[in-house]
């Protein structure tokens, strides 16, 4: 079960039509950074010619450019980082990060840790976690360049996050995920449903291990750039109902999450997760969870 | 001593900092800055914590950005760079007298200088081997490029 035909087929079913998607190249302001500073003034007197992104605060797109948007002296400054718009989400749905212990438990490349450094002021600390020692040194890099100072970085799988002995405030969970085909050209070819279902069984237990570290009260946000409900939907569906989490309400852009899912029906709070179908952004999805909610 | 490889760098500046020992960790010949917050979750096996202010390598050390960054906005010896120039300087090349705007401290020959753009922001350093304010038609090499920014883009092709 795999191919073009196949997938399309699933979208269809979940409501979505099938549409050619042309994704525009996204930056993000660090803001600590910028202070004071008119950066848009000066990448446009370079010949970078931004839009505002509606929905995000410190996200642009880059309109059109004269020079490369990754090889500016502002960029090697850390003045500001590509980061595709949709991607900017999940960190951005977290109250108050400051002064908070954070769990970036899939933290590689770093467009996200260094995201919530930024919102953080550099203030408490954030725990950033990978398996890929080679990705390690490019999120190492990463945080380097953004100046980014409240953060350790652990070569480790997030689901022996218990080993450290810690309790997070906060666990963004960006988990790895079978992509979407808006940002990979041959995803139609690659994939098959057998994948989808590996990787849906790695997040439910990254899940549950990286839960178990939140303190009471703490939040998780959940994100993956996949289209597939497995990954998404029947996911959080799964961690309502077997991990002491429950969905949050959130404020951002994306259609509500699937409450039916190939007939199968959801607990209506499902729908509070936000499901964003390739249009300006590439697939993604993501659901914000509260730890000992279970009362409300 | 950990904090010492440090001092004696920002010394060439022209500078005097002082770091809590406490808070420098050293690790493989790197160095890292950290702070209260992350003390407690510091293990021996960490890939990279707090600031890295940069390495010591066969009795060498190389600084990184944010030291540099943080030595600039301390003082000693800098200079700004024109527009042009502090790119040129960012792709790697060295400075011409004629690309000076301002020079701060003593500007002598044989030592290092910090390089600033238009904006005060830190681009790298720089050994200065020559005159540092020329007639403006000058071609001689006015300071050699030691370390610049644009190392992020040449770490990414490897």
């Amino acid at each position: 079960m795999s191919g073009k035909e196949f997938f399309l087929s699933r979208y269809q079913q979940l409501g979505w039509k099938y549409r050619e998607v042309k994704l525009r190249q996204a930056i993000r302001i660090n803001a600590s950074n910028v202070k004071g500073k008119n950066l848009v003034g000066r990448l446009e007197a370079l010949g970078v010619h931004l839009q505002k992104i509606p929905f995000l605060p410190t996200g642009y797109w880059v309109a059109d450019s004269k020079v490369s948007a990754g090889a500016t002296a502002e960029y090697l400054l850390g003045l500001y980082s590509i980061q595709e718009a949709a991607a900017q989400i999940p960190a951005s749905l977290f109250c108050d990060l400051k002064g908070k212990k954070v769990l970036d438990a899939s933290a590689a490349p770093g467009g996200k840790t260094t995201q919530m450094a930024d919102l953080m002021q550099n203030t408490g600390a954030i725990v950033a976690l990978d398996v890929d020692k080679r990705r390690l040194t490019a999120l190492s890099n990463h945080l380097e360049r953004c100046h980014v100072s409240n953060t350790v970085v652990y070569l480790l799988d997030a689901r022996q996050t218990h080993n450290l002995n810690v309790k997070f405030d906060r666990v963004l969970l960006d988990a790895p995920c079978s992509g979407n085909f808006a940002s990979d050209k041959d995803w139609f070819k690659n994939r098959t449903i057998k994948d989808v279902e590996r990787n849906a069984a790695l997040q439910r237990e990254l899940l549950k291990k990286t839960s178990e570290c939140l303190t009471d009260e703490g939040e998780l946000v959940y994100s993956t750039c996949s289209l597939e409900p497995e990954e998404n939907e029947l996911n959080m569906y799964w961690a309502i109902k077997n991990l002491d989490l429950e969905i949050q309400e959130v404020n951002c852009v994306g259609d509500s999450g699937l409450t039916n899912v190939f007939d199968k029906q959801l607990d209506p709070k499902v729908a509070r997760c936000r499901r964003l179908w390739p249009d300006h952004t590439q697939g993604f999805f993501v659901c914000k969870l509260k730890k000992g909610n279970k009362q409300q | 001593m950990k904090a010492k490889v440090i001092t004696n760098f920002a010394a060439q500046f022209g500078l005097q900092v002082a770091f809590n020992p406490d808070l420098v960790i050293e690790k493989n010949g790197r160095f890292y800055l950290i702070n209260e917050c992350l003390l407690p979750l510091v293990r021996h096996d960490f890939f990279y914590i707090g600031v890295f202010l940069g390495k010591a390598k066969e009795g060498k050390f190389f600084p990184s950005f944010n030291l540099l960054s943080m030595l600039a906005k301390e003082g000693g010896n800098r200079v700004v760079l024109d527009r042009k120039s502090a790119w040129l300087f960012i792709c790697g090349r060295d400075v011409l007298p004629k690309s000076i705007l301002r020079i701060h401290g003593s500007g002598k020959k044989n030592t290092n200088t910090l390089v600033l753009n238009e904006f005060g922001e830190c681009l790298g350093f720089g050994r200065i081997v020559g005159k540092l304010s020329g007639d403006g038609k000058s071609d001689e090499i006015a300071m050699r490029n030691v370390s610049d920014v644009g190392d992020f883009l040449r770490r990414e092709r490897y």
